[in-house]
């Protein structure tokens, strides 16, 4: 079972919140939902279970249109940041619940409920109320609780957001376990954080501003960004400015090798160069810069370079011997590393 | 880039987890009205019905003009409205201090006169003038001066008994009060008074109007405290309206003070609603 | 924070505690060493006896008790099944209507009691509702008066309770019904045991409109302390207000036990 939206329009007060959005997330797969808050995301997952009504569109679940349709009749599960586990019933019955809402039978209620408790490992608090558990565990048994209903799409909220950062990579690689075990299960699944959404998605859905700037795989959106917000919110990025030549780029009076299929000669465009992949020292493609800030992060050096009034960053393998502030050093990179953009692309 | 304009309608997001259509939303509000409305509302109608007709038969005026004509119901008026006045200025004076102090200057125990308050909350209003009558009555223990049978009595009970209904709001915006505010003042050099006057008291304003409002017409109808002095020489509305109507069975002439103290208070209390929602009660 | 040396602090205290202890602490003292006298003419309660208590719990006063009692429980069971009804079907409403909704039961506090009490006795002493002369006009005069209460403090609680909890059962497809039911209400519980407190002790100490409306056979213990300060009786009264207030505390104390249990966060 997918999720669809069909140009789905969401106003409050006036205020376009989601700005028709037009996305399939196809049966089985995760799609994550990424962007800064105010850009929709959670706008769009809320359409999806119900809890806010489309001025205009239209939601489909397995090409069921289900906008019309109050949220207890979807047969969604849901996770939320906060939790929202019901804090007068116990684990087991908080996981039970939906069960009982659908008035299962008692039998297949009790091995449900074990058995979502045992996948997200939390069987042995069955008999605890929610207070008495950790923030993790509270979300262990939120997912539990969204499982048990055995729902062919889950709807995750910023889940691990209020988690501290090392829980909240152990959640990640638990997430990505669940969704190996149920790969029948689709996955809406909205995050500002990009590691999360690198790790966990089959495909991303880029929002900003109400609206969907990209979709693709993680791997499309981080090599091959279609525009800027993408480039700098995945992955982050150098954009700078540059004017399109023939077979390069010209920068701060420097001609730069890259590839420019589908920008005219003369054209203003923007260079998108992720940090990793610039290089410390002679090379093609080389750009010459006074250093302005350096950064120690354990693994490696991260170097803001001032080049012509542009901040050029790179992050560079531990440095024996790192450059000094202030002076002169030369980077480089690689045509291929490097994407161009055409101006404005992704905004209009 | 001819893009249409698009407008979309404007729709709530469903308040809460039920998306039922407004019509059974509304439907649902019915019973509990119907029942405010049958209890309420409709005996309150015929009290201000009643309040026209004179005992002679027909609808007329005149029951008004024989009440506002009467120097009982003159006299009782401006009692009522002075003792209340007066009541919550006293209320707001007493209980800014003392949650001043309690919020302010800790000392153990503090908490156990915040649970001191709520329960004296519980408990009706005549019982402080069932005491004041073993300190000042007739056989008191400060002695039989008829200091209870006079407004001044009444005005002692009433800022007894009211001066925790300020003092709940007040303590209440203290605990939002930041602290480091203080600090950071004290540290300024600012001596307590000009603390007080320049950092506190503007804090503490909505909830001294709010609660100062609701003493206000918690005061104006106050009738156990008055009953229970016995004093003949102090009649409050509420006071009139009862004996009226139960003592004299001036059906007419009771329901025309209601009416009057009615207004009086509801337009009060709708100040005090207003005032109150401001201050983001 | 606001006095720092020590001797301004006791200084504070020490003015704090000569205006709170005898406004506030003195009275109810006072009544409560009447109750055990026979005179009280110096500083302190002369010609002890417990003379009082033995009249104030049996016969007549006992009868006031269970009158009070009765009438203090059915009014706040039934104020605040309608209070939080109101206050529930409110919370569903657009925002222009649940104001009004409010403003509407909110009403009777700023009426006075009095008052409450002549509408009541006013519209129930004829037919096809004749209520006057009986235990209902009482209880239903106290039920009015305490109404606003109970839907207040239960609207209250409802703009506090967290929406995230009833979307998190809908979403596993709880119906509204269930979700009242297994999640709201539980939910609200607290709440509405604090609320059906405050409707209790406001009822059993209501005066104002009981003395427009009781029938002889329905004497709550307020009027009976009345009657007896009326003809002089002061430490008898007293005896029987320690038992009014005995009693109001008693409930609160049960209530308050119930509501730690109903407290989960």
């Amino acid at each position: 079972m997918g999720i669809r939206f069909d140009s789905v329009t969401v106003a409050y007060d006036g205020n376009v919140v989601l700005d028709s959005l037009d996305l399939t997330v196809e049966p089985g797969e995760v799609m994550a939902l990424l962007g800064p808050s105010g850009s929709g995301k959670t706008t769009a997952l809320r359409a999806v279970a119900g809890f806010v009504r489309p001025a205009s569109g239209r939601v489909f679940l397995a090409e069921k249109d289900v906008t019309d349709l109050p949220p207890h009749r979807r047969g969604i599960g849901m996770v939320v940041q906060q939790y929202a586990l019901f804090p007068h019933l116990r684990v087991d019955e908080n996981v039970a619940f939906g069960l009982k809402a659908r008035k299962a039978p008692k039998g297949e209620i009790r091995g449900r409920v074990a058995e979502a408790l045992e996948m997200t490992g939390m069987a042995a608090y069955a008999r605890r109320f929610p207070r008495e558990l950790s923030g993790g565990q509270q979300q262990r048994v939120a997912i539990a609780r969204a499982l048990a209903i055995r729902p062919e799409v889950l709807l995750l909220d910023e889940p691990l957001s209020a988690l501290d950062a090392r829980l909240r990579s152990g959640m990640l690689t638990e997430l990505a376990r669940l969704h190996r075990e149920l790969p029948g299960v689709s996955m809406l699944y909205v995050t500002h954080d990009q590691v999360e959404a690198l790790t966990l998605a089959d495909r991303i859905a880029v929002m900003d501003k109400a609206r969907l700037q990209a979709c693709g795989t993680p791997r499309e959106l981080y090599r091959s960004p279609a525009d800027e917000f993408t480039a700098s919110f995945v992955g982050g990025a150098n954009l700078v400015p540059v004017t399109v030549g023939a077979g390069g780029v010209s920068f701060a009076g420097t001609e730069l090798k890259v590839a420019t299929e589908g920008v005219a000669v003369g054209a203003r465009a923007t260079l998108c160069v992720r940090p990793h992949v610039v290089g410390l020292g002679q090379g093609p493609n080389q750009l010459v810069g006074v250093v302005r800030e350096i950064q120690w992060r354990g693994a490696t050096h991260r170097l803001y370079v001032e080049v012509d009034g542009h901040t050029v960053m790179a992050d560079l393998r531990e440095l024996k011997d790192p450059p000094a502030h202030g002076d002169l050093v030369s980077l480089h990179f690689a045509p291929d590393d490097a994407v161009l953009l055409a101006a404005g692309a992704g905004h209009g | 880039m001819a893009e249409a304009v698009r407008k979309p309608r404007v729709v709530r997001g469903w308040p809460r987890s039920s998306p039922r259509p407004f019509g059974a939303r509304l439907l649902w509000v019915l019973p509990p009205v119907a029942l405010l409305a049958l209890f309420f509302l409709y005996p309150l109608a015929l009290v201000v019905q009643q309040s026209f007709r004179p005992d002679s038969g027909g609808t007329s005026l005149q029951p008004y003009a024989d009440v506002f004509a009467s120097e009982a119901f003159r006299h009782a008026l401006w009692t009522t409205v002075w003792l209340a006045l007066a009541s919550t200025g006293g209320c707001l004076v007493l209980g800014f201090l003392l949650a001043l102090v309690i919020a302010f200057v800790p000392l153990p125990g503090a908490k156990g006169v915040a649970r001191f308050i709520d329960v004296y909350l519980s408990f009706p209003s005549f019982l402080i003038t069932l005491a004041l009558l073993f300190i000042y009555g007739t056989t008191g223990i400060i002695g039989s001066f008829q200091f209870l049978t006079t407004p001044w009595g009444v005005l002692l009970a009433e800022v007894t008994y009211f001066t925790p209904f300020v003092m709940r709001p007040l303590l209440a915006a203290f605990s939002q009060l930041d602290t480091a505010q203080l600090e950071a003042a004290s540290s300024l050099g600012a001596r307590a008074p000009r603390i007080v006057r320049q950092v506190i008291l503007p804090e503490a304003l909505p909830a001294l109007a709010a609660g100062g409002s609701l003493v206000l017409v918690l005061c104006l109808n106050e009738f156990g405290i008055v009953l229970f002095t016995g004093a003949k020489g102090v009649t409050t509305l509420p006071m009139l309206v009862y004996s009226k109507a139960i003592l004299e069975s001036d059906y007419p002439g009771a329901c025309v003070v209601a009416v009057v103290n009615v207004l009086i208070s509801v337009g009060l209390y709708g100040l005090y609603r207003v005032v109150s929602r401001r201050a983001g009660a | 924070m606001l006095v720092h040396s020590r001797r301004a602090k006791w200084a504070v205290w020490a003015v704090f505690l000569v205006l709170f202890l005898p406004l506030f602490a003195l009275p109810l003292l006072v009544v409560l060493g009447a109750s055990f006298a026979t005179h009280w003419s110096g500083v302190l309660p002369s010609g002890l006896t417990t003379g009082h208590y033995r009249a104030a719990t049996r016969g007549e006063a006992l009868q006031a008790l269970t009158t009070s009692l009765v009438t203090a429980v059915t009014a706040s069971l039934l104020a605040l099944a309608t209070g939080t009804w109101a206050a529930l079907a409110g919370a569903a409403l657009k925002k222009r209507h649940r104001r009004l909704l409010d403003a509407l039961f909110v009403l009777p506090v700023a009426v006075p009691s009095v008052v409450v009490g002549l509408s009541v006795l006013v519209a129930f002493s004829k037919p096809p509702m004749l209520l006057n002369g009986t235990r209902w006009i009482v209880i239903l005069a106290h039920t009015v008066l305490v109404t606003a209460f109970a839907h207040q403090s239960v609207s209250a609680a409802i703009t506090r309770l967290d929406p995230a909890y009833e979307q998190a059962a809908a979403s596993l497809g709880a119906r509204p019904a269930y979700v009242l039911w297994r999640v709201r209400l539980p939910l609200l519980l607290p709440s509405l045991t604090a609320a059906a407190g405050l409707c209790f002790a406001l009822s059993m100490g209501e005066l104002s409109a009981t003395m427009m409306l009781y029938p002889p056979d329905w004497t709550p213990l307020p009027v009976l302390i009345y009657a007896a300060t009326d003809r002089g009786a002061l430490f008898a009264g007293s005896a029987i207000a320690v038992v009014l207030m005995a009693a109001t505390l008693l409930v609160l104390f049960a209530v308050s036990r119930v509501r730690t249990r109903a407290s989960y966060r």
